[in-house]
């Protein structure tokens, strides 16, 4: 069997316009959690996130966020000067619905009335009209893939995992089994996430998954929820070495809640356990954490780390970038996995941002303040979505 | 060699109720006409689908309260998938069973944005704040749940209990048989030993249908479909087996329908004999394409048109041209899916049957 290997990578997050400028960034411990700037928030629960400043010249922000980091992950692959065949590339990423402007919805449900109750025949008659600006590139979960491979030429298998928290980390696993069985030579692979907008505030409101603080705090006793974030992450697999290999793959179903983990955690402990058990390993030096910043997500997740990892826990580091960078939804499993392959490559260990007063029900070995240099030979990455699917990732350095 | 993939139990939902025994039968025989819409009879009056009936309460998918949670997609989903999982004997070990998904975005109900919209309005303008505040106490506090499309899985999923590996690929048409082809790998490289594929959604939405009719598509013969189905798969020979799954091929991007067929046959990854071929073509256009291409391809084979009865159900047409397939599917026999979906993609499934 062939192995994936990490080639290249490339983000965009609120911290950087490159995975090197975020990276930085986050070392040095620095959060991009503010006050929402891009509409009026002030009357929502919540009204912090992780935003990035910067229009773009594409329609549809998701699009764009992709497109520039996918940029740099193939270049820092070398595959700008050096284009693999067309054929033999496939596309493989994250992504979720993308948000019509509110004011575009709320022009479509005016169309069906004027009062709390929809009017469907009147809905009929002037709906479509205003339809034409429901531009479906702007709601497609596929129009960014389908996007990417225009902008790479790649001809070979394209595909949109919608697993929405896990939507990254997914379609980097996907990616990486295309490469290994020799669908494809190189894949592209990750994901985006562009959801700080008034519905999806809403939404995760509703939820009450949102933190009313407006701080990411992941593992602290003080957490509250989750901030929103935006981002891309994207990296290049193929089965040249690279900087890094994808060893190990676990995925799981909780079967438990579509918004709470099973409380034993055995749904993401089960994915840590085949994935480490995939790379032949049983500890790693660094773990990416999921880490959401949510009072049951952390606390679960912590108890499942601590009894996937056993007796070498603490000989590792885990850390969850979401404290600067809030949760970044289909993006969040690809950033991680970015993270993990940094920490791999350069041995940076990034530090999670917001965590001061660890909780003991999180006890872990966590890295806060700034990053920590160490020699790091293997790292897991934890992706948990919302439904309860569950996707564990390893890199190793060999 | 790899090892083989046996396909040891399926479900379905179609315009023709629940289940999938008789259902290519039935569509080969052209039994049932596209009928006036009741879900868009409100929209849009008069419209001619494919739609699920009326769903019997002791076959409806997990409790009531359990429903108002579910988008229509993933309630059909979750019917589909209990059938195929019964069909298949998955009593036991269910956390083990993998689950792969082709999934669409018509999940919203249309009732609660008005609701919403409607409590954020001052003065006639639309104000953000107040859609912060009073919008969403105005709102159905679970339209959340109706949102995401991966929930058609995983409601699915966590009613039956399953905990294997999985994914939920956006689709309208060939994300789904993405999904197949990962089931088909995953059991191929033992991440699992059993698992189910398939695929959920209607295009009885009426933002959906709005979108499609805007775009051309029901000009050009489109008729709105609503269904779901699934394969239940178990790695190795059976002799539970309905059929065997060689290969499973989405062709994302490819020109198929615009270009000639004679050019597109050289670059297609068809399989070379085939004894039924069943096409399932989103319009007029995609009919005469794919057609073509059997026709030329397999001369000789019996050729199916499910989307002449099931009409497009977008992520769920080549699932249930698959289970339709699969009950037209006679030992000794392999069948070729084709479907092409509106956004001119292209999939190519493989099964056979044994000899006795």
């Amino acid at each position: 069997m062939r192995a994936a290997w990490v080639n290249g990578t490339g983000a965009v997050t609120p911290l950087g316009r490159t995975w090197r400028e975020t990276c930085d960034a986050l070392a040095a411990g620095r959060c991009a959690i503010a006050p929402i700037a891009s509409f009026d928030a002030s009357g929502f629960p919540s009204r912090h996130a992780a935003e990035i400043d910067r229009d773009f010249s594409e329609t549809d922000r998701r699009t764009a966020l992709a497109l520039d980091a996918a940029r740099e992950a193939w270049a820092a692959a070398g595959l700008d000067r050096q284009p693999p065949d067309p054929l033999n590339v496939g596309v493989f990423i994250g992504a979720e619905s993308g948000r019509l402007p509110f004011y575009t919805l709320a022009a479509l449900a005016r169309a069906g009335g004027p009062g709390p109750a929809l009017d469907h025949g009147r809905f009929s008659r002037e709906a479509e009209s205003r339809a034409r600006d429901l531009d479906s590139r702007l709601v497609s979960p596929a129009v960014v893939a389908a996007r990417l491979a225009r902008e790479l030429g790649a001809r070979g298998s394209v595909a949109t995992v919608s697993l929405a928290c896990a939507s990254g980390a997914a379609a980097i696993a996907e990616a990486s089994r295309a490469v290994r069985q020799g669908e494809c030579e190189v894949a592209l692979a990750g994901g985006v996430g562009a959801d700080v907008d008034p519905l999806m505030l809403a939404g995760f409101g509703l939820l009450g998954a949102l933190s009313a603080s407006g701080m990411s705090r992941p593992f602290d006793r003080r957490r509250d929820g989750f901030v929103l974030g935006e981002g891309a992450g994207m990296v290049v697999l193929s089965c040249k070495r690279g900087v890094a290999r994808v060893a190990g793959i676990g995925r799981t179903l909780d079967a438990w809640s579509l918004t709470a983990p099973a409380p034993d955690g055995s749904g993401s402990l089960r994915a840590m356990r085949l994935a480490l058990a995939e790379a032949g390993l049983e500890s790693v030096d660094v773990v990416q954490a999921h880490g959401t910043s949510t009072p049951l997500n952390d606390a679960i997740e912590a108890r499942a780390i601590r009894e996937a990892l056993g007796e070498s826990l603490p000989s590792s580091h885990v850390s969850s970038i979401k404290g600067a960078l809030g949760h970044t939804i289909a993006a969040a499993g690809a950033l991680g996995f970015i993270a993990a392959v940094e920490a791999v490559v350069t041995g940076t260990v990034l530090p999670t941002a917001g965590l001061a007063e660890p909780d003991r029900d999180c006890a872990l070995p966590h890295v806060v303040g700034r990053a920590l240099s160490r020699r790091v030979d293997s790292a897991m990455v934890n992706s948990f979505a919302f439904g309860g699917a569950n996707c564990t990732l390893v890199v190793t350095r060999e | 060699m790899s090892a083989p993939v046996a396909i040891v139990g399926a479900g379905a939902v179609s315009a023709f109720g629940i289940g999938w025994r008789g259902l290519g039968e039935a569509v080969a025989a052209g039994h049932l006409q596209p009928r006036e819409s009741v879900l868009l009879r409100e929209s849009h009056p008069g419209t001619l689908a494919s739609e699920v009936p009326e769903i019997p309460a002791v076959l409806d998918a997990g409790n009531a309260r359990a429903r108002k949670l579910m988008s229509r997609a993933a309630r059909l989903a979750a019917i589909a998938m209990r059938e195929a999982l019964v069909d298949a004997g998955f009593a036991e070990r269910r956390e083990e069973i993998g689950a792969w998904m082709g999934v669409g975005a018509s999940g919203i109900a249309m009732e609660d944005v008005p609701a919403i919209v409607s409590a954020s309005f001052v003065d006639g303008g639309l104000s953000l704040h107040r859609l912060g505040d009073q919008g969403l106490m105005a709102c159905n506090p679970l339209f959340t749940f109706q949102t995401l499309n991966n929930f058609s899985l995983c409601h699915g999923a966590i009613l039956e209990g399953l905990g294997g590996p999985n994914a939920a690929f956006f689709s309208r048409g060939s994300g789904t048989a993405v999904a197949l082809a990962e089931a088909l790998h995953a059991l191929r490289e033992g991440d699992c030993d059993r698992a189910i594929a398939g695929g959920a959604d209607t295009a009885l939405h009426p933002v959906t249908w709005a979108e499609l009719r805007r775009d051309g598509f029901s000009a050009q013969g489109l008729v709105p479909g609503e269904g779901a189905a699934v394969l239940a798969l178990a790695r190795g020979a059976s002799s539970r087996a309905l059929g065997l799954l060689e290969s499973c091929t989405a062709i994302a991007g490819a020109q198929a329908g615009t270009t000639p067929v004679s050019r597109e046959l050289e670059l297609l990854p068809l399989p070379r004999r085939a004894d039924l071929v069943v096409i399932a073509p989103w319009g007029s256009p995609a009919r005469a394409w794919l057609g073509d291409v059997a026709v030329t391809r397999y001369a000789g084979a019996a050729i199916v048109d499910v989307s002449l009865r099931l009409g497009d159900s977008l992520a769920a047409t080549p699932a249930l041209a698959w289970v339709a397939a699969l009950d037209l599917l006679r030992p000794g026999e392999r069948a070729v899916v084709l479907t092409l979906d509106v956004d001119g993609d292209l999939t190519v499934a493989a099964f056979r049957k044994e000899s006795p």
